[in-house]
This record gives C-alpha cells, structure tokens and sequence, in this order.
C-alpha cells in the first residue's frame, strides 16, 4: 500500500556528515527523526537535542527495591518467622545481612538498567519499516543513516526528500509503513 | 591502582594496528564466525566435549554412590572440590573486572578484548557452580539454600558464608550474562544484517532484538552499560571477597584472617587475566587478530599480573609475619606446617608459580615474548589453583586437637571432575568463538580515530561513555 | 586470644608425642603418611559390575536431565493382633540378668524394646558392676544380632532338624549307658553355673566313667595354682581397692582385661579424687612388660619383661623381710638370695618402705600370666602385711575353675586321652577350641579323629568344622542359666528374647545325658535353685532375684586362709632369670583389649575399636619397644616372621613406647578363618605359637624382618599435643602449690562476646570428664555405639579416617620413650554455647534448643556441606560418606535403637548428650507434673557405662547438681577456652601422686 508512509531514510558516509546532518534536521525543526550508527557516535545526543535519559532512575529504584526487600526478608525470616537461636547469635544479627542485602541491592539495579534501557527503547522489536531499505544493513557495518519519520508535522515527502539531498545524503528511500 | 599508570604510559601506541576502517573491522571479525567451521575445531570440539561428558558421568557416580567416592576424611571436609569452586571462581573475575573497572578508568585498550573476557567469565563461573553444588552431600535437597518456602517451614541461615556465597556467585552470574548480553545486541545485529542463510537470519534476528542502531537506543544503551559498569564494580569485588569469607569468618587457624578479601581480590584477578591471557594468545594466533588483539593489549595485562602477583606475594608475606605478631601458638603452627609440614611441596609450587616466576615481566622483552607469556600464563594458573589449595587443605589437616590430625589425597574421581570441568569449560569456548563475534566489534569501531568528529575527543568521549 | 602454655613458669609440661615416628619425624614417617592411602584403595565398596555401571549410567542420564533421586525404604507397619503384657509400644522395658565372661557373671540390666534386647547397661545391685560395664558386656549384645550365627543344626556337613538330632542324641546316650560313659568326654569353657555343676554332679552318677574336662585361653587357673601353694586351698582372691593406700600391680592390668576390672577400676578411681577429696589419696605402682591402660594411670611404673617379675618379687619379699616385716621362717630363707637384685634398688626400698607403712592398707595384684609361684609369693606378702581380710579377701574357687587348674581335668588332661584314641564320644560346649587351644596339642586334628564328636557352638567356626554334629548355641539373652561372680555371688540368666534360631543352652544340651532331667532351661535353672534356697516362699524370692538379677545372700562367706611358708619357699626353687636379647627374645601373649580371646573377633563394634593404648584398630601386631625396633631395624608395618620353638608367625610390628625391652607382646584372638563376615582374616592367630608349656610369655623368640608390610588402620596416627593445653596434669605437689594451675594454664584476655548472649534458663545440660580417673578403656565409646546406631565403617574407611565414632579417646604420651608415660583424654561434642559450627550451616541444621541449651543436629535438615565440621575446633563431627546401613541384614536392624535416628548418607551427625534420654526424663517429669528433672535422673550412655564414674552429666544452672559441684573445682577447665566456645563439657585436670622419695 503505497498510500501509507512511514518515513525517509538518507545514507551518510561518515560520522562526521552524521553529526552535521542532525544537527541540519533539528535546525529545521525536525523533532521526529533518528540517527541509524553502526557504534554511538559522539555529540550526536546534542545534535539531536535529546533529553537526559531515565535509566538512572530505574536503577535507582531496583537498587533501593533489592537492598530493602533483601533486608527485610533476612529480618523476618531469622527473627520473625522462624527465630533460632545460631552460634549465640542476635535473631537479627544485621551484621550478617549485609553481604545478601548487598547483593540483592546490585542485582535489582542491574535488571533495572538492562531490562529498563531495552523497555525505554522499545526492545525488542522485530519488525521495523526502516528495515526494508535496501541499504540499511550496512547501519550495523559502515554506514550512517538519517530517517525522518511521517509524523513529524513538518513532513512533506517532496520538500523533505529535497531537505536530505540538500545536506548530502545518499540513497534516500521513501519508506513505506 | 596499577591500570592508572598503565594507561599514561601507553598513549603513544595506536589501538588497533594496520590500516582500519569500519567495515574491514566488521570483515574481520564477522568472517571468523561466518568462515566454514575449520577441521581443527571439530578435532579441539570432539576433545573439550568428550571431557565434559566424563565430568557428567564422574558427577552422576558421586550422586549415586555418595561424597565417599572422594577421597575426604574427618578432619578435611573440603578438598579439591572447594579449591576447584575457588579457582573457576577466581578466575570468573577477569571478564567483568575488564569490562567494568577497566570501562570505568577509560581504558579504551580493553575494547577488544572484554568480549572474549566476559565470555570467558560466565564459562568460568558456570564450572565454578558444579562444585559447591555437588559438594553437598544431599544434593536433591540443595534447594533448601534458597530462601523458598518448604514443608519444614524453615529458612536458610543467613548468617552463613555460605549462603552469602550462594547469592554472591548467583548475582555475579546474573549479572555478568547480562552485561555481556547487552554488549553483544549490537554486534548479534551486525550479524543479523550480514546472515546468508535463513537460519542464521532467524537465530541472530532473535538474539539482537531488531536492533537498528537508533541513536535514540545507542543514547538510553550507553547510559544503562555505563551504570552497569558502574554496578558491576564492587559486585565483582564483592564476590571474591565473600568467598574469602567462607574461610575468614571461621575459627580455624589458617583460615581465620583478616587479609583475606583483600588478598583473594587481588589473587582472582591475578588469575583471570592468566587465563584470558591463555585464550587470547591462542585465539589471535588462529584467528588471524594480531591487528586488533595487538601486543600493546598483550602487555598491559602482563603489567597487571606483575602487579597483582606482587600483591598477593605481598600476602603470604604478611601472613607468616601476622601469624608471628599474634603470638598466637596454634597461628603460628598451621604456617609453619604449611611452609615445611606434609604439604610443604604444594606451597612451594604456590610460591613459585604466583610470586617468583611473574617477577619475569619486569623485563619487557619477555613481557612482550609471546611464547614466554603464555607459559607463565598457565604456570600462574598452575599456582593459583595451589593457592586454594593450600588455603583449604593444609589449615583443615592439622589444627587445633593433634589428636584428629590426617592427610588427605584427592580419588581418581575428584581428578577426572576437575579435568572434565576444564573440559565443560572449553567446550562452552569452543562454541562462543565459532558462533558470537569474540571482539565487540561496535566498541572497536568507536575507538578508531576516524570513528570521532570531535576536535578534543577526549572530554566529550568521557561524556559520551 | 593467644593462648600461651605456661610451661615455663614452674609446672612440668612435658613434650607429648604421639607416635614414635612423629618423635623421631623420619623420612620413613613422612612417606609412610604419603602411602598411607596408595592409589589403589579407591572408595569403590565392590569393583563396577556391569549393573552398577548401567545404574551409574542412569544417574548420569538423570543428572543430565536435572532430576534429584531421592531413595527412600518401603515401610510395613504391622500392629499386634493382640497386645502382648507390660509392652507399651515405644516405652523400653528393662530386664535383669548376668552376663557369663569367660566364666564369670557381671550383673546387667538390659534395655528391651518390644521385645528386642538393644542395648547392655550395668546392674548397680551387682558387686562386680555398680551399674557399670566393661567392653566386652557393652558389645556382648551385638553378638545376639550377628548374621553369621549357625541357624540349624549340622550332621556331617548337613543340616538337619532339632528333634532328628535329639533321636541321634538319645540312641547314642543310651548306648553310652551300657558302658558306664566309658569314652564319653566333656569340653567346656569355664563355667561358674550352679545348675551346671549340680547336672555334671548328677551326670557322674548316671555315666560314672564320662570325664569332664574346662578349657579357657586365658583363665585363673594360675591365681588358684597359686592359692593352693600358699593356703593348700582352691581359693580367688578379690581385692577392696578403695580401702588401699597403696597398691602394686604386678604384670596385672586390673583396670583393663583382668577379671573384676569394673569392680576394682572404681575401687580405684574412689581414692582418686571420686569421693570428693581435692587430690588422689592412693598411690598405684605398676610393674610390666607391655604399656597396659593399668600402667598409664600409675604413679610409678617399672618397665619389666613378663619373665623378670618373678624375680621382682622375690627381690622385693627380700626387701620386706631385710625392713623388718615378719615371713614365715621357710619362706624367709627362700628369699635370702634375692637381697642382692637387678634392679632398681632405690624403686624397691621405697616400694617396699610404702607397703610396710600402710600394713593391711595396701595390695598387692599379680596379673593372670605370671606363675603359681608368684602369685603364692603375692598372697604371702599380703598376708603377712596383715592386708587379708582387709584390702584382701579369698572367696572358693567354683569347681570349674580348680578343675581348669588341675591337669587331669584341663585341657592337657583330654588330649593325653585323645591321643592314646580313649575317646570314643566328645561333647564340646562353647569355647572354641579348634582355634585357641595351645599349637602343640594339635587338638583340631585330634578332634577329627573322636568317632562321636558333639559341639555345641554358635558359629560354624574352626572347632565346629572339625566335629561331626553341631548344635547351635543359644546367646546368653536368649537362655535360662545362672552364673557366679568373682566372689561367688550367683546371678540367674534369664533370657530377653525367644531364642532367634531352634538353639540350645549348654543346661539343655547337657540335661539330655541326664536321667529324668527336663530338657527345659528355665526347668532346670527353678529347680536347681528350689533345691538350693528349699520351698518356703520360694516363689517370691524367685521372682526377686529374677527383679534384681542378684541373689542375696548365698554368696560364700570369705574363705579363712592359712599361710603354709613351706610349700611357697618350696615353689621358690632357685631358678634363673632369662636373659634376653635380640637372639632370644621374650614372647608375651596378651588378652586383647577388643576382640578378648577371640570370641569377640566377628564383633563389628569390637573390631572397630581402637585399641586402649595403641589405637590400632581390625588387627592385631607385634608390639615391641622403639629400641627394640631399631635393633631389629623394622618400622610401624613391617612383617616380621617370628620364630618360637618349631613355630613361626609372620605379622607386622608395632613400635610402642614404654615397653620392656625385647619383648614382643601378641594379642590373643586374632587371624580368625571361619569367624564370619566381621572377624574371618583380620589379624594374625597369635595361638599359632603358643605352646602349652608357657601358655603367657617364655623366652627364646627369634624374630626376623621379611621385607613385606602391612597397612594397619590406627584411629588416631597423626600429631603430638606439640606443647598445647590440652590434657592438664599436675603432681599432687604442684597441684597444692597452684590449685588454679588448671584455670592459668592458658593466658587469655577477658572472654566477652560482641553480641549479646542469650539467656539460658531452667535447666540446662552440661558434663564434666575427670581426667584424672579416666582410664581410657574405651567402654564409653561401645556404649555410645549401641546407644546411638553409630555404624561400623570397616578397616579402609578408618585408614582414609571416617571412622563414625561419636566418641573418641585422644592418647598421648609425654616423656621419652622409654620411659613414656599416656594421658588419655575422651573428646566428644562440646556443645558449645556460642558453637562454631551453626553459624557457618546455610541451611540452619545444626542450631541451639532453648531448654537444655544444646546443639542440636538436624540430620532431617543437613544437606551435607561440611561447613560445620570444618570449623569445629574439636573435630567431633562425623560425616556420612556413605550409606553406612544400606546392606544391614533383618536380624542386624533388630538391634538398632528405635528411639534415634538411623542417619541416612551425605548427613552430618555427632553426639547429642543422649537427646533422646533427656527427652525421655522430660517426658516422664511433664506426666508426674513435677517442675524440674531431679539430678541423676538423666545419665548419657557414655557416663552409665564408665566404670571409673569419670564422666558426670547434669544441669549447670542447679548449684547443687554433682556437675555443677565438679565444674567448681579449682581443676575444671574447658578446652580451648581461649576461642570463647563456652563448651558445656568441661574437663577436671589429671593429678599424679608421685612418691617423694622417687620423685
């Protein structure tokens, strides 16, 4: 159905370019576009104008999720569920627990890095419009790609198209969704 | 710390040698996993797998017949199968030590080895689960180590060192699959992107995730693998210094010390970079890597072994001196004993392998002399495999009442365990090379000098990272 | 914490040692630590069969799929169809009877749940047990249970039913009678039994030519010899120990396998502080060739070859009458010679000084190996120092025991008949000996030879092999009899348990030659005593020493003796003493401390028993001293062939420390071929050198190294107490100068835990061990074994050191070699307040009960780490390696204690103060209502058993209780108290009472 567009994807040959372009497409007034690189290339969060990202504070909250539950658990399982006496030992002998609290602080946060970056990037998805331009898997090899999407209100597939070829980019292929 | 002076001395050379560009960077690696699979792998595949499946069988007669197969005793509950748990353990440390600290201190040189490091880690811990999960004399009911409700009722003891281990070594595992996983979606779509046949298209397509490199993801991903590196920093010390826990926490003489973590940190990464060390060699030599995996990379973790062998020289020295300090009879017996007692010929392998012979890397000729590297590389591990040893056997032999003194020599079961879990762990090798990309080719990429437009890249690299 | 010894300052620490080669530290030492376990001694329990393999295979398939196996028994439950009386299912009953040693009765109570005997206890009311027990009594109930027990009765190598071999037995009695028993002989072991006698005593009446004959490997027969040259009469002497000041012991290890060693092991330890007295008030001297339990716990002890004591004696009779004490004129002149002496000349006079001060408070014992003519010397010198009557009684000698003295009667007696073919039927009631009887009477072969040979044995053993008709013998728990003690009190045998097999009691074996006798034990043993006591009320005086298990007042009063000096001064005929050397050796056959003569040897718990002094378990070896070793150049292990007369003997040496030099002492009881499962081929048969002319030591044993070794699996090998405060001793002097040695003996900062200990409230458990009465004889260990189901692991565990025992006796010896002297220190669980081992347990198996304040072990909840074991600073855990009860057959379960869990494999376990006794004792005080558990309510099997009272268990938190009183001695300390363990068992220092004049 050619009627539905997604968007267009133009192909850069350096870093370099990509950066410049980028920060040619937000000067625009671009919002909804995206840069495909084959490695992060840098100052192009800047071009872009991203926000901060907010995977600290997914972090932020499994750590403190993990060291609370992890001591609690201890606490109510040596002193309140079960209570023994161990080795002449306090029922909540906290010096114990710290190494589990510990541990439990750092697995939490880490599922909340990795499981938050990949829900924050929407991941996985296995299907994508940008996927069928010929030349975009060379995005993971040596090739750096600009796509603006359709529902950036300033799209118009003509002007657009021009804008991309007008900063130099290669390839341009209409991208349908 | 020693990777600091490290870095400052190795600016001059270059990263990665020969004339780079992107896409020779992605040649290089992907056509190692994309090549036909060479004779010699199916020839080490057959010999890695053919030990491993003794290691299940040597695991399946322990079950069946009892812990007596092995060749423990009354007053020496823990033998090889602990030392064998330590080891891996120590071992498991380099992978995510060079990923995370090295990430941390800004030591771009790691980034062409950390993926052949962290793989190596996960292998490493996996063989080090076997032990302590077998060691147990009820091992249907190993389960009751979890804090899970069960009919008793009961829960674990959470003041044990052990169950520290448990969530220690658990976490760490976690942990390091992650990060590693997270490091290798980029480069799995790399491979997705470049696959010939369906199957290949379907199995990388899955593994990355419909990575498309959006710099939207690349933005939210450095982030996340920043603080991963971040977290992953005091996990990894905090894992080794748990295990030393295990025997510091107890009232043995020998065991009872206050250096242990200290000293077993710096005995792990010791060890972890002797076996990275090992593959490497090997793995640059058969797969064609000397331009990416250069000397330069070689070299530095020389250096770092020097160092940490020096620190765990530096260990057993005060050990013997504490031992004297405390005046404490029963301390000083158990090193004495160790030193010149029935163990004497294991501690003197110890002392030779991890203080003596790294003390070779003070000259860069052989620190730089690849054959040299790699023998003493083996040696160290040699060493610290007897450092555990030691550790565990000679304070259990003979400790307080002379009257429960004994001599404990490993069955030939503990041996063919011990052998067949070297050869789970190259299997587990074996297939990593042949099928995920062994160097991130992302991260390479983002360290040549093209890969940054940026006139002072430094600042804004930090930043990026 | 840094516990510093304070040898230095004043009090004698000696440097302790364990083993020669550890003194020495050879090479030889370290290699043979390396051998100790070669390559081949894997842990497989039966070489891969082609089914194990596949079950392996299996296992490993499972694995592979990540599937746990748990394998758990079938259990049949099946409920009385009707309830049988006085049984209350889960509630012991407790019976009296007597257990027949080797002739003689030692009272016991035994434990029977729902009708299974389980377990051995000692009967206070019985003289020669207060309560307590030796070894032999503690495992004599495992023999009950052995699976290799003969089941049917044999003809001819067939098995035949009872009634067929009753038939044969009648037709050949009555054939018997029409020549008066002409040809008809007897062989017994000892027997002290009334109702015997009174049946052998109809028996001569109905076959008047039948002749018996007694036979016992190692008996009185020369105690009573002796009696007869001194008082013309069959007498046994029996000593009061506790009323001795001092006592000699003359190649007498009365505390170990002497008869009476209960007895006089407590009359002893009474003087030894027991009676509440802060220090020792007796003084022991010991004389011997071979380092007895007797000999380690003496004041002064004198290395001396077996064949020397006679002349000891005599030198110290010299010495006596040169200090004035009055001998008969005859006997005086004997001794004249012996004024001039070998000897140590100071050791003598102050002996003999000793003895002359305490007059009628002092002993003096020889040992059953020595002569009649020592023993009558002995009884002279008590009885001239006015000691008979006091510290000295003679009681008769039964019947069987003169008999076992007298030739013609003996064994010798029977086999001049065999060999002249006069015996035409042989009828052999226990006793077995095929094996033990002396080589060069050959008396297997002869036996062969006797037409009619009739034996009645439990086993299919090497006597049983050599007669035509066996007839399975009925265990003692299972037989109507009745038995004498030492001193004549009689005791009547009344079974626990139908007998297992269709067997017979030597009563009723016997009875069947007998006109008119019931062919009933129980019959014959009411009659004898109908008879005896005579019918009025005799049935509650029956059922009272049937409740008691002792029969009061028909012991014989003391025999009244007179010295005749001419007959000793006669058997003092000048003879010389041998001089030994390595040409000409002196071989000294010994009672073993575990297997006795050999009738212990398919004991499972005796065999696994280390040995008292050498820890030597499953064998028996030539001990010799170190010097001697080194003459002969051989090692621990090396087989030696030894050469007696026309014999030899290859078996592996032991060097032992404190040992006469050239001596070579063997164990009896050993190299068993037809013992069973246990005992067949363990050890080396000691009897195959022995010659009836010297049946206990002789000169003239040459002893040559073959080159080849032996593994011998020791208990306890490794380590010296390498100067640590471990076992504390003192003399009595030191001890009264520093009464707080015990306390000061380690240097330690103030013991305060960083935490805030827990209240221990009520009553809580605790145990003293007093060091300085334990002898280290090892009957607690047994009766820890039959108490709490501790398994037998079998020779090659215990050499990789898995050995189960709850209990173990650490023995380490101090000063040199030569003269070394042993402490013995009993090491079980602590039960440590702050106990190491339950904070490192992940899963929480082993933690502490609040009443009682013990540690408890889960074996429900252990998943087998280890952890626990490896932080016990006392290495008391035991760990299952394997299934240890897997292959136990139906009659080997019935002994097992129902009130204690059978450890399953891969558990941890370890002694638990007999948890299932003080729950018992809380039980019944819950029931009475009453508030608290009295003190001596509860009493550990260990503490029941000991025969010196050394081990006091009670509540701690009751200053009144006996262990509280102990704990506040100034000698009680706990070991390792410097870790801040709190061990709940504490230790009371060893004191030794050394003679001024020698000191």
């Amino acid at each position: 159905m050619a009627d539905k567009i997604f968007g267009i994807l133009a192909e850069f040959k350096t870093p370099a370019s990509i950066l410049d372009a980028a920060g040619r497409a937000y000067a625009e007034g671009f919002r909804q576009f995206d840069c495909h690189t084959p490695f992060p290339v840098h100052g192009l969060d800047r071009a872009m104008g991203l926000a901060a990202s907010k995977v600290p504070w997914l972090v932020l909250g499994g750590g403190l999720t993990g060291g609370s539950c992890g001591l609690l658990l201890q606490w109510w399982t040596s002193a309140v569920s079960y209570p023994l006496i161990i080795g002449g030992k306090p029922l909540f002998s906290y010096q114990a627990f710290v190494p589990v609290t510990f541990e439990l602080t750092i697995l939490l946060a880490s599922f909340g890095a990795v499981f938050g970056m990949f829900a924050l990037n929407r991941l996985p998805m296995f299907y994508h419009p940008i996927f069928r331009a010929p030349t975009f898997h060379r995005a993971t090899d040596d090739r750096f790609f600009l796509s603006i999407e359709a529902k950036d209100p300033r799209f118009d597939v003509a002007r657009t198209r021009q804008f991309l070829e007008a900063i130099g980019g290669e390839n341009i292929t209409v991208l349908e969704a | 710390m020693s990777q600091e002076s490290a870095v400052s001395a190795l600016e001059p050379a270059p990263l990665v040698e020969g004339p780079q560009d992107f896409n020779t960077i992605t040649e290089k690696v992907c056509s190692i996993v994309e090549a036909p699979t060479p004779l010699a792998w199916y020839v080490f595949f057959a010999i890695a797998s053919g030990c491993a499946s003794m290691l299940l069988f040597m695991l399946g007669y322990l079950v069946w017949t009892g812990i007596g197969v092995w060749g423990l005793n009354n007053p020496i509950g823990w033998g090889w199968d602990i030392t064998n748990f330590v080891f891996w353990i120590g071992i498991g440390h380099a992978g995510t030590l060079i990923s995370a600290i090295l990430f941390l201190f800004r030591q771009k040189w790691r980034t062409s080895i950390n993926r052949a490091a962290e793989a190596m880690t996960l292998f490493a811990v996996a063989c080090a689960l076997i032990f302590p999960g077998f060691h147990v004399g009820r091992i249907w009911v190993a389960y009751w180590m979890a804090p899970i409700p069960n009919q008793m009722g009961m829960w674990p003891n959470f003041r044990s060192p052990l169950l520290w281990d448990v969530f220690a070594v658990s976490t760490y595992g976690t942990v390091s699959l992650l990060f590693w996983y997270v490091g290798l979606v980029p480069d799995v779509a790399t491979l997705r992107d470049r696959a010939t046949s369906r199957i290949r298209a379907m199995v990388y397509g899955a593994l990355a995730l419909g990575w498309r490199g959006s710099n939207r993801h690349w933005h939210n991903y450095e982030k996340a693998y920043m603080l991963l590196a971040g977290l992953s920093t005091p996990l990894v010390l905090s894992v080794h210094t748990i295990v030393s826990f295990d025997f510091a926490v107890s009232v043995i003489p020998g065991w009872h010390t206050t250096i242990f973590p200290p000293y077993f940190v710096a005995g792990a990464i010791f060890s972890g970079f002797a076996m990275v060390l090992t593959l490497l060699v090997l793995c640059r030599q058969f797969f064609g890597l000397k331009e990416l995996i250069t000397m330069r990379h070689l070299e530095n973790m020389n250096k770092i072994m020097l160092a940490t062998g020096s620190m765990v020289g530096y260990a057993y020295a005060m050990e013997f001196f504490i031992a004297w300090y405390s005046a404490n009879p029963y301390e000083k017996f158990v090193f004495i004993n160790r030193a010149f007692g029935d163990y004497s010929w294991a501690y003197w392998t110890m002392v030779t392998c991890n203080v003596i012979i790294p003390q070779l890397f003070w000259f860069r000729s052989l620190r730089t002399s690849i054959p040299v590297m790699f023998v003493i590389s083996i040696l160290i591990n040699v060493g610290m495999w007897f450092e555990r040893f030691v550790i565990i056997a000679t304070s259990l032999h003979r400790d307080f009442l002379p009257s429960s003194w004994a001599y404990y020599t490993p069955t030939w079961v503990e041996m063919c365990t011990f052998i067949g879990s070297f050869g789970l762990f190259f299997m587990l090798f074996l297939l990593f090379v042949r099928f995920l990309p062994m160097v991130a080719i992302a991260e390479v990429k983002g360290v040549l000098p093209t890969a940054n437009p940026h006139p002072d890249h430094r600042e804004l690299h930090a930043e990026a990272h | 914490m840094s516990p510093v010894n304070k040898s230095e300052h004043g009090l004698s620490r000696r440097n302790y040692w364990r083993s020669l080669e550890q003194l020495e530290n050879s090479p030889e030492f370290q290699r043979w630590a390396q051998a100790e376990f070669p390559e081949g001694l894997s842990e497989v329990i039966s070489p891969v069969t082609r089914r194990s393999f596949l079950s392996l295979m299996g296992a490993s398939m499972a694995l592979a799929g990540l599937s746990g196996c748990i394998r758990r028994p079938e259990e049949h439950i099946l409920p009385y169809s009707k309830a049988p009386e006085d049984i209350i299912p889960g509630i012991p009953n407790f019976y009296a009877t007597a257990y027949p040693h080797s002739g003689f009765g030692v009272g016991v109570v035994v434990e029977s749940h729902e009708g299974r005997p389980t377990k051995i206890e000692g009967n206070p009311q019985h003289p020669f047990s207060l309560g307590a027990t030796d070894v032999f009594t503690q495992a004599s109930v495992l023999n009950l249970y052995d699976p290799d027990r003969l089941t049917s009765y044999v003809s001819g190598g067939q098995a035949i039913t009872r009634s067929a071999f009753v038939d044969q037995l009648r037709s050949k009695v009555s054939e018997l009678k029409t020549r008066q028993g002409a040809g008809l002989r007897f062989l017994s072991g000892l027997s002290t039994s009334p109702t015997l006698e009174a049946l052998s005593a109809q028996l001569s009446q109905s076959l008047p030519q039948a002749v018996w004959h007694t036979y016992e490997p190692v008996s009185l027969e020369n105690a009573v010899a002796g009696g007869h040259l001194a008082f013309g009469q069959a007498v046994i002497p029996t000593y009061q120990l506790d009323k001795a000041d001092v006592i000699l012991a003359l190649d007498c290890d009365f505390m170990g396998t002497e008869p009476g060693s209960v007895l006089y092991g407590r009359q002893w330890s009474r003087r030894r502080g027991n009676d509440g007295a802060s220090t020792p008030t007796n003084r022991l001297y010991a004389v011997e060739g071979i380092f007895s339990i007797t000999g380690a716990m003496a004041d002064h002890r004198l290395r001396l070859p077996s064949s020397h004591v006679d002349g000891f004696i005599r030198a110290l009779g010299a010495q006596l009458s040169s200090q004035g004490l009055s001998l008969p004129s005859e006997l005086q002149m004997a001794l004249e010679p012996h004024r001039t002496h070998p000897f140590d000349a100071r050791w003598v006079s102050a002996l003999s000084a000793e003895l002359l001060a305490a007059r009628g408070k002092s002993v003096i014992m020889v040992g059953s190996a020595q002569p009649a003519s020592v023993h009558a010397l002995a009884h002279a010198l008590n009885a001239s120092l006015e000691n008979v009557g006091q510290s000295v009684q003679y009681s008769p000698a039964p019947i069987g025991v003169a008999s076992v003295a007298n030739p013609d009667t003996g064994l010798t007696g029977l086999v001049a008949a065999l060999r002249q073919n006069q015996v035409e039927t042989l009828v052999i009631l226990g006793g077995n000996p095929g094996y033990d009887a002396p080589a060069d009477l050959e008396l297997a072969t002869l036996i062969k030879n006797v037409p009619t040979s009739i034996r009645l044995g439990s086993h299919q053993d090497e006597t049983a092999l050599a007669c035509k008709l066996v007839v399975p013998q009925s265990h003692y728990l299972e037989m109507w009899s009745d038995v004498r003690a030492l001193d004549g009190t009689a005791s009547i045998v009344q079974p626990l348990i139908e007998p297992l097999y269709d067997s017979m009691s030597e009563l009723e074996l016997l009875s069947h030659f007998v006109d008119g006798a019931s062919n009933r034990g129980y019959e014959l043993v009411r009659a004898q005593w109908q008879t005896a006591l005579g019918t009025l009320d005799f049935e509650k005086r029956w059922r009272r020493m049937l409740h008691e298990g002792v029969i009061a007042d028909v012991a014989a009063p003391p025999v009244q003796v007179v010295l005749n000096g001419a007959s000793i001064g006669a058997g003092l005929a000048q003879k010389e003493m041998p001089q030994l050397s390595l040409q000409n050796l002196e071989l000294r056959f010994v009672t073993d401390a575990r297997v006795f003569d050999g009738r212990f040897a398919n004991n499972g718990w005796l065999q696994e028993l280390p040995d008292p002094m050498t820890k030597l378990t499953w064998d028996n070896a030539a001990l010799i001293s170190p010097r001697t070793a080194r003459e002969l150049a051989v090692k621990r292990g090396d087989m030696v062939s030894l050469k007696y007369r026309d014999r030899t003997l290859e078996m592996p040496v032991w060097p032992m420390p404190g040992m006469a030099d050239y001596v070579v002492a063997v164990s009896l009881g050993y190299g068993r071929t037809h013992s069973g499962r246990i005992g067949t081929g363990t050890g080396f048969n000691a009897y195959l050198l022995r010659d009836s002319s010297a049946p206990y030591f002789d000169a003239g044993l040459v002893s040559t190294r073959t080159g080849g070794t032996h593994l011998l699996a020791t208990s306890q090998e490794h380590g010296s107490m390498e100067n640590r405060p471990l076992v504390l001793e003192a003399t009595v002097d030191e001890y009264q100068k520093n009464p707080r040695f015990a306390q000061e003996a380690v240097e330690h900062p103030p013991l305060r835990s960083v935490f805030t200990e827990h209240e221990y409230v009520g009553q809580q458990w605790g145990m003293t061990i007093n060091l300085n009465v334990c002898t280290g004889c090892s009957t607690c260990v047994v009766a820890c074994q039959a108490e709490n189901n501790i398994p037998v692991v079998g020779k090659e565990r215990v050499l990789r050191g898995r050995e189960m025992h709850w209990i173990r006796i650490d023995r380490y010896f101090a000063g040199d070699e030569e003269t070394a002297e042993a402490v013995q220190q009993p090491m079980m669980c602590q039960q440590c307040q702050n106990a190491p081992c339950e904070p490192v347990c992940p899963v929480a198996a082993t933690v502490h009960s609040r009443d009682g304040g013990l540690n408890d072990m889960v074996y429900n909840r252990c998943i087998g780490t280890r952890y626990c074991s490896n932080n016990c600073p006392f290495k008391v855990r035991r760990f299952n390696f394997f299934n240890y009860h897997e292959d136990f057959t139906e009659i080997e379960k019935m002994q097992q204690n129902p009130d204690v869990t059978v450890r399953m494999r891969g558990v941890m376990e370890k002694c638990t103060y007999c948890l299932q006794r003080i729950n018992s004792a809380r039980r019944q005080m819950k029931l009475s209502g009453a508030a608290r558990i009295p003190d001596g309510t509860i009493t550990p099997a260990c503490a029941q058993a000991c025969p010196v009272d050394a081990i006091v268990f009670g509540d701690v938190n009751d200053p009144e209780s006996r262990v509280s009183r102990l704990k506040a001695r100034d000698m009680n300390y706990a070991l390792l108290a410097e870790l801040n363990v709190k061990p709940r068992t504490s230790y009371l220092a060893r004191l030794r009472n050394p003679n001024p004049e020698l000191g």
